[in-house]
């Protein structure tokens, strides 16, 4: 006990001890008896342990609320904090740090606030967050339901705060890619409105009045875009139907331009009209070019135009008929349609006719003449060449017939070059005539109609010149022979009187015909019979007899290739020459022209036939002579080797190239001497003879050169 | 005529030729680098364009066949049954591997990257230049064949085998097992050369009767009716031929005509599309044994050298002409129309 305390219980005690002497003074002097005395005592005690009863329940009690307090004080803590998503932290608290249970109460207390404070204000986060979100959802998706920011109290942690946050920021992109949708679809309606000559403002207030606002919150709402979307495909359907109708005005206006010439500063006007024709709907922006007066303007044009064409038909019609005969006497055509123009235009007149379909057949007529003056063109151009050496033929007729072309004048020199130029020109007439014909005729045969030049006939053109030609010529024979006659006549007389004119010149100079074979006749080399070796059968793979025949008549080969070949090639080429063969078949196989080997071109031939390396035909024109040739020599190489080529027609097939179904030949395989030889041997040699040809086995030249021999 | 030709007009005569026979030479596909294999016993790598001898390989015998395989490196075929490889830059030479018998020719396959050899004794050998040395480790495979290996050609993955008896085998390298196609030659004489078409459809053979075939692989009636066969080198006299062996066919690597050479001296170029000669070059002073393009077709190497086949006998010296090629000399000319 202190001291301090005890001090007022002392003088309670005192006082009690005071009082119960006083009392017992009182009692002494009264006389009060000892049971008397006693029960006063015990009653005064009774009384006394009932007070002491009653401050200790009291005091019980309040310990109880405290306790109490304390214990709601932490649940509060513990809710908020779990409501606020933090750990809590004073829980327990108490039981480590035992203080008096005010100390507790007056600890945490404070805490509580703060919590509380701390939790009022989340709170108040939530409620603003929620109603933003709330503000911009209605602001989307419109005031369908509203619900009152109603925060949940339970949860109030940052991670769901977070997630608001989250959404407020998501509807905030939303709200921001509507706005900005909006201003687009705006901007396409104002682009349409401008070119369509429509009021914006006015079609904007229509669907949301927040949207004429210049600045400020224009509304994003579904509706609100579904209605500017559907407001922006009406006047693009708008636009459309308005642009096609421009399109059609303004290709009818340049065919209309085209067909009258329309002058250009006419034409200036509607400069930006027709420069849309072919522009596709996104590239007509310009303000006002889809405006309903525009069109109705554009409209008026056409209709004046149209007047004015049907005003100024009679004149394109007769434009357009001068076109048709400028093409059709440029092309020597036969314009057939004279009359109908005529008429046409006279119907024109009477207003009987619609005078667009009659320029419409005079164009189609165009079009036709033009075609048919192209495939024309070709002989055409042939013609003028033809009529061209025509003219110069005259002119040289005419120039001829002048005895005194040949005196110096002026310009004597020029015409004596053209007389030359003339004389060449003429030369070719007959070439240019039938090139001509043939020309004509396929034409002809192709379009199944008749070529007609200036209207006549080309081919009958063509045959009267030929005809005329003939004529000609004859009336030129026969003056000839009159001047012939009269030379002999001349002669004749002369000869009686001794006197010979000076004698007129040969009309032909018949030049005998060249040889093909040029300066072969002179060189011509006999061979005989002693050039031909006999192949010995028996003779050892190395020959070498063939060698030495071959160094032996090196010159005679280097002339002289390929006799059979040579001779008759060279006889090919004399009768292309057109000189008669007999005269250069000379003793067959035993002469030969000289012909230069470097200049020998040879085909290939085929397996089966057989062509000389040799052929010295430069250009082999006909495959049939060489083949005939190739057959003929093969006979002779078969048949008889050592005689003339001759024309036997034996038949021999030669199996020489076909894949022997026999062993390989028994042949000496060394570079055979002749290929005569190997064709004998070829035909009677029988390949299973079991003989001593067959045992002998082939050897490489290298195997032999190395001694190899098969074991 | 018979005027004496001067040697201009045959092309560049190479300084130090072989001192023997020329077997083969080939000019590498990647530079104007050319080998040429001798009876000498040695092969010998020339630089075309500079006329330069740069490198030289002497052998046990004399050298039948030889090839490239890249710049660097080649490979030989030689008369002591012996496949060689070449290195340039060393200068040696190790034995890749051994036939029963001398061996013909060579070849390398760059499609396979196998090296092919055949000789007479009847067999064809691939091998595997990549293994190392040792014929156990290099082998692939070693496929008999019906008679001795005479002459080998590939192109892309096939390879066409040319044997004495006149047999034809056509391999598709990867599967060696079995010939694709075994032909026997349409000519009815040895034959002497056979090189496949560079467009892969075909392969020319020509045999010592101065005769060349132009044959398909197709076997299809419309492609075996292209083939044909065509008399060539043979000088005719008095109604009869004097008939040279074909020894050597060279494609022209762009315009796929071809070059033979024949025992007349002569070399000719032929379009066998057109069947026409395009051209004769001027006769050379004795066998042609060997040809080759450079990989432009730039370049013709001619091997003038006598090839034995009258036997021993003086002949001209053996010497290899490079010989520029003008395009109107190698290019097919259009069939020409008559004149209207």
């Amino acid at each position: 006990m202190s001291q301090p305390q005890s001090d007022p219980l002392l003088q309670a005690e005192t006082t009690c001890g005071s009082l119960l002497y006083e009392l017992q003074i009182i009692w002494d002097e009264v006389g009060e008896n000892e049971t008397e005395r006693d029960r006063m005592l015990f009653e005064l005690e009774q009384e006394c342990l009932e007070v002491y009863r009653r401050k200790v329940d009291h005091a019980n009690r309040n310990r109880a609320q405290l306790r109490q307090a304390i214990a709601d004080c932490e649940a509060e803590l513990a809710a908020i904090c779990s409501a606020m998503g933090e750990r809590p932290v004073h829980t327990r608290q108490s039981d480590q740090n035992a203080g008096s249970l005010k100390e507790e109460h007056a600890r945490i207390l404070p805490q509580l606030e703060e919590m509380r404070k701390r939790k009022s204000e989340r709170r108040n986060q939530f409620i603003e967050v929620h109603e933003q979100i709330q503000v911009i959802s209605m602001e989307i998706y419109g005031p369908r339901e509203y619900i009152p920011a109603v925060v949940d109290e339970i949860d109030l942690s940052l991670r769901k705060l977070e997630d608001l946050h989250k959404q407020l920021q998501a509807l905030q992109i939303e709200k921001s890619s509507r706005l900005k949708k909006v201003q687009e679809h705006l901007y396409t309606l104002n682009s349409l409105c401008s070119v369509l000559g429509l009021d914006f403002k006015q079609i904007i207030n229509e669907i949301h009045p927040s949207l004429g606002e210049s600045e400020g919150s224009n509304s994003v709402s579904n509706d609100t875009i579904q209605r500017l979307a559907v407001a922006i495909q009406e006047l693009r359907e708008v636009k459309l139907q308005r642009m096609q109708k421009l399109q059609d005005l303004a290709t009818s206006m340049l065919e209309l331009w085209n067909l009258m010439d329309t002058p250009i500063e006419e034409q200036q006007m509607f400069q930006n009209v027709t420069c849309n024709i072919a522009a596709s709907e996104h590239e007509i922006t310009e303000t006002n070019t889809l405006s309903v007066d525009f069109i109705k303007c554009v409209e008026a044009e056409v209709s004046r135009l149209e007047e004015l064409k049907s005003s100024k038909m009679k004149e394109l019609v007769l434009k357009k008929r001068t076109e048709l005969e400028e093409i059709c006497r440029k092309t020597h055509l036969v314009p057939e349609i004279d009359s109908a123009v005529e008429y046409a235009v006279e119907a024109i007149e009477s207003g009987t006719v619609d005078p667009a379909c009659v320029l419409e057949q005079i164009e189609v007529q165009i079009a036709q003449v033009k075609e048919e003056a192209l495939s024309r063109k070709e002989i055409l151009e042939k013609v003028e060449k033809w009529l061209g050496a025509c003219d110069e033929e005259s002119w040289l007729e005419e120039y001829n017939r002048d005895d005194n072309r040949y005196n110096a004048g002026r310009g004597a020199h020029l015409t004596l070059k053209r007389a030359e130029k003339a004389r060449a020109l003429v030369n070719k007439i007959p070439a240019m005539v039938d090139a001509l014909t043939s020309k004509t005729l396929a034409w002809e045969k192709e379009k199944g109609i008749q070529f007609t030049y200036d209207g006549i006939c080309l081919l009958s053109m063509l045959e009267e010149y030929n005809i005329l030609r003939e004529k000609k010529e004859q009336e030129r024979r026969k003056q000839r022979d009159l001047k012939k006659l009269q030379g002999q006549m001349i002669a004749e007389q002369e000869a009686l009187y001794g006197s010979k004119p000076s004698p007129s010149k040969p009309q032909s100079v018949k030049k005998g015909p060249r040889m093909s074979t040029g300066g072969a006749a002179s060189r011509r080399v006999s061979l005989g019979g002693a050039m031909i070796q006999t192949p010995k059968p028996d003779s050892k793979a190395n020959s070498r007899v063939a060698r030495k025949t071959d160094k032996a008549h090196q010159v005679e080969q280097n002339y002289l290739d390929d006799g059979v070949s040579c001779l008759s090639s060279a006889r090919r080429g004399l009768d292309i020459a057109g000189v008669p063969v007999k005269k250069y078949s000379f003793g067959a196989g035993s002469t030969r022209d000289i012909e230069p080997p470097p200049l020998a071109r040879q085909p290939f031939s085929p397996i089966t036939s057989k062509v000389s390396s040799n052929t010295n035909m430069a250009n082999s024109k006909d495959e049939l002579n060489i083949q005939s040739e190739k057959l003929q020599k093969t006979i002779s190489l078969n048949n008889m080797p050592f005689s003339t080529p001759s024309k036997t027609a034996a038949i021999v097939v030669d199996d020489e190239n076909r894949t022997p179904k026999a062993m390989p030949i028994p042949v000496p395989s060394t570079p055979s001497t002749v290929s005569v030889p190997m064709k004998m041997v070829m035909t009677p040699a029988p390949a299973f003879g079991g003989g001593e040809l067959v045992r002998d086995i082939e050897y490489s030249f290298e195997e032999r050169r190395l001694g190899f021999v098969l074991q | 005529m018979a005027t004496a030709v001067t040697p201009a007009s045959l092309g560049r005569e190479l300084s130090d030729p072989p001192s023997d026979g020329i077997s083969n030479l080939r000019f590498s596909n990647h530079s104007d680098l050319l080998l040429v294999s001798s009876w000498d016993k040695s092969v010998r790598l020339y630089d075309a364009s500079a006329n330069v001898l740069k490198a030289e390989f002497m052998h046990g015998g004399s050298v039948l066949d030889c090839c490239f395989h890249d710049d660097s490196s080649g490979f030989s075929a030689a008369g002591d049954n012996t496949v060689r490889r070449l290195l340039f830059a060393s200068n040696k030479d190790d034995i890749l591997g051994k036939h029963d018998a001398p061996v013909r020719c060579v070849e390398y396959s760059y499609a396979a990257g196998q090296l092919i050899t055949g000789s007479w004794d009847k067999t064809l050998k691939c091998w595997d230049p990549r293994g190392a040395s040792g014929q156990e480790r290099t082998l692939v495979g070693t496929y008999p064949q019906p008679e001795r290996v005479y002459s080998l050609s590939l192109v892309g993955h096939r390879l066409v085998v040319a044997t004495a008896g006149r047999h034809v085998n056509i391999y598709d390298l990867r599967n060696m097992s079995q010939p694709e196609q075994r032909r026997e030659s349409s000519l009815k004489y040895q034959t002497r050369c056979v090189r496949c078409y560079p467009n892969g459809t075909g392969y020319a053979l020509s045999s010592v009767e101065g005769r060349v075939a132009m044959e398909f692989f197709d076997l299809s009636d419309a492609s075996q009716a292209k083939k044909y066969a065509f008399k060539c080198h043979r000088k005719s006299e008095a109604g009869r031929d004097i008939v040279y062996p074909v020894n050597a066919i060279a494609f022209h690597p762009v315009y796929g005509t071809f070059a033979t050479g024949g025992c007349d001296g002569y070399v000719n170029v032929w379009d066998g599309n057109n069947k026409k000669r395009l051209y004769q070059y001027s006769k050379y002073p004795t066998s042609i044994a060997a040809l080759s393009f450079s990989r432009d077709g730039r370049l013709l190497a001619v091997a003038s050298s006598y090839t034995y086949e009258e036997g021993l006998k003086p002949h001209d010296k053996d010497a290899i002409y490079i010989r520029g090629v003008n395009e109107i000399e190698v290019k097919p000319k259009p069939k020409v129309l008559p004149p209207a």
